[in-house]
């Protein structure tokens, strides 16, 4: 834990007119999984492409291990494992031939290939589909089998684009649990992007990120903390009476939603308390939640995460070749 | 270096031997060409007598063109690979884009060797008569040829986004340089433009470098064709791997 296993400062990235990554900066831990959290557009994947060498900065300076993305990029790659967004496997060849060629692409010594190969393959539990050609797996066994082939090689850093879009929510569990694995036996560094909340809830530390700015870091509880309120949703038959009452009385503004209102107060449990016992229109139920990452966000930048436009490359791609 | 390349030639040779559609539509294609310019163009076209008859003289040329059409559109993979992501495996790997590029080159003029050589093999029962030896000697020709077309290939679907762009552009290249190489119809006759045009045109030193070697019937010296083939190859490599170096992933 002695040198900082990324180490970014005022990264820019300028494509023609527009500014997809704003000056952003900031460290990870080796060991430490760390996430990019922020809706479609936000830079994100243009930050990851960066770091591992796929796109030159406008300006600004990364560094992985110590090395350069810039000047020394072969370095940096035989050191970092990418897992895109989209599938990158060969689906005519077989999972152990995608292996293979990865091993051999990464200077895998020819003497330790095989061991690693089916080490990688066990971790991810494919190892009696190895003989078959990809094209046959479901989503969640590629996005496994990616995982493995970026163990194959042993990299310091590993980098994970959307690492669980459009998988279900058991592939999903399962996907984190080889992960925090892979971290927990070879102290692997895990840099993430998502704009999942749930998924971001398992990063040791978040950075959101909104129009290319980083605009939070710190960990999950700690960012939720300082949002300090709590959300409450009230149901009653009355909510322009209930939200003139908010407004007047404890000067807190509500937002309408289905069958009541819903609002954002400090101590959400004693407020609650202190409502009941005024004079107030008819209350049908009432509710709190600590604040979610979602709310870390809406507070943050007056607006929610939503995955509109996930819709991913590869997906327009398949309907375009299906049109013809 | 040279194992990635081997491994990377030896995928795209995995992949094109496991697709038994592409491997039969590469083994039946040149036998559809030789019915049809072998018999359809006999009776049009008029050879200077005492030459090789028309089939005869026509196989080097369709040899060529097999290599033409089938290495140019081995370049559509990188499209491909590129739309679904696994050149970006290969783009963030330790690996040289030269050996990347290299590898490619290898591959798809090797899988238009396959294609050129059932051209050569099945000639023959039409009723071809050349030299075997000087058909054997005629291959690395071919192959370094075929080089120059992937290579050319290369550079257009590093340019191009979609399989439609890439096919247009590539058959607006193909057809001019198909045409204007004296694969199909003897060159001396050609107006003087015309002729300009199959002069600079490297594909007519390949046709007739292979010609040549077949039949001993050319136009030019066999140096200075081998010499035009090879050297119109590594430039094209070269500005290949300078096109696939600048691309973006």
């Amino acid at each position: 834990m002695t040198a900082a296993a990324i180490e970014v400062q005022d990264l820019r990235k300028s494509y023609d007119a527009v500014e997809a990554v704003r000056g952003v900066g900031f460290s990870v831990a080796a060991g430490e999984i760390f996430g990019f959290l922020g809706p479609n557009g936000a830079g994100k994947t243009t930050t990851i492409k960066i770091l591992c060498t796929l796109l030159q900065p406008t300006s600004g300076t990364a560094r992985l291990a110590g090395l350069d993305v810039t000047t020394s990029p072969s370095e940096v790659r035989r050191r970092i494992g990418v897992i895109f967004q989209d599938p990158a496997l060969d689906d005519r060849l077989t999972a152990e031939e995608n292996l293979t060629l990865h091993a051999v692409a990464y200077r895998v010594p020819r003497v330790d290939r095989q061991a690693r190969i089916d080490e990688a393959l066990r971790f991810v539990d494919l190892f009696d589909r190895r003989k078959d050609l990809t094209r046959t797996f479901s989503g969640g066994m590629k996005r496994r089998l990616e995982i493995a082939r970026g163990l194959v090689h042993r990299p310091e850093i590993l980098f994970l684009d959307e690492p669980t879009t459009g998988l279900d929510p058991q592939t999903r569990a399962r996907t984190w649990e080889v992960l925090r694995d892979l971290r927990q036996k070879y102290g692997t560094t895990l840099f993430l992007t998502t704009h999942y909340m749930d998924e971001a809830e398992n990063c040791d530390r978040i950075a959101i990120v909104d129009h290319g700015r980083i605009v939070a870091l710190d960990t999950p509880a700690a960012l939720k903390r300082a949002v300090g309120k709590d959300l409450v949703s009230a149901r009653t038959a009355d909510p322009a009476g209930l939200s003139r009452l908010l407004q007047e009385k404890y000067g807190v503004a509500s937002t309408p939603s289905e069958g009541g209102l819903s609002f954002m107060v400090e101590g959400g449990d004693a407020f609650i308390v202190k409502l009941l016992t005024t004079d107030r229109p008819a209350l049908e139920g009432i509710s709190v939640r600590r604040p979610t990452l979602d709310d870390v966000f809406l507070s943050l930048t007056g607006r929610q995460i939503r995955a509109e436009g996930a819709e991913s490359n590869l997906a327009r791609v398949r309907a375009m070749v299906r049109r013809r | 270096m040279l194992e990635v390349i081997y491994a990377l030639w030896r995928r795209d040779m995995i992949k094109f031997l496991r697709d038994r559609r592409q491997l039969i539509t590469s083994l039946t294609r040149p036998l559809l060409w030789l019915l049809a310019f072998g018999f359809g163009l006999r009776a049009s076209v008029r050879l200077p007598s005492g030459g090789p008859d028309f089939v005869s003289f026509l196989v080097p040329g369709l040899a060529a063109m097999t290599v033409l059409f089938a290495s140019m559109f081995a370049a559509i993979s990188i499209v491909w690979e590129r739309e679904f992501g696994f050149l970006k495996e290969l783009l963030v790997a330790p690996v040289p884009r030269g050996a990347i590029v290299a590898a490619k080159i290898l591959a798809g003029s090797s899988t238009a060797m396959i294609e050129t050589a059932m051209t050569l093999l099945l000639a023959p029962l039409f009723g071809a008569r050349y030299s075997p030896l000087g058909a054997l000697a005629a291959l690395p020709v071919l192959l370094v040829f075929g080089m120059g077309v992937n290579a050319l290939g290369i550079i257009v679907a590093a340019r191009m986004r979609s399989f439609e762009g890439f096919g247009s552009i590539v058959n607006f290249v193909i057809q001019p340089v198909f045409f204007l190489s004296g694969a199909l119809y003897p060159v001396a006759g050609l107006p003087h433009l015309l002729h300009g045009l199959v002069l600079a045109n490297p594909m007519s030193y390949a046709v007739d470098a292979v010609r040549g070697l077949c039949l001993g019937h050319r136009n030019f010296p066999l140096a200075l064709s081998v010499g035009v083939v090879v050297g119109s190859s590594v430039v094209l490599a070269a500005l290949a791997s300078r096109a696939f170096r600048r691309m973006e992933a």
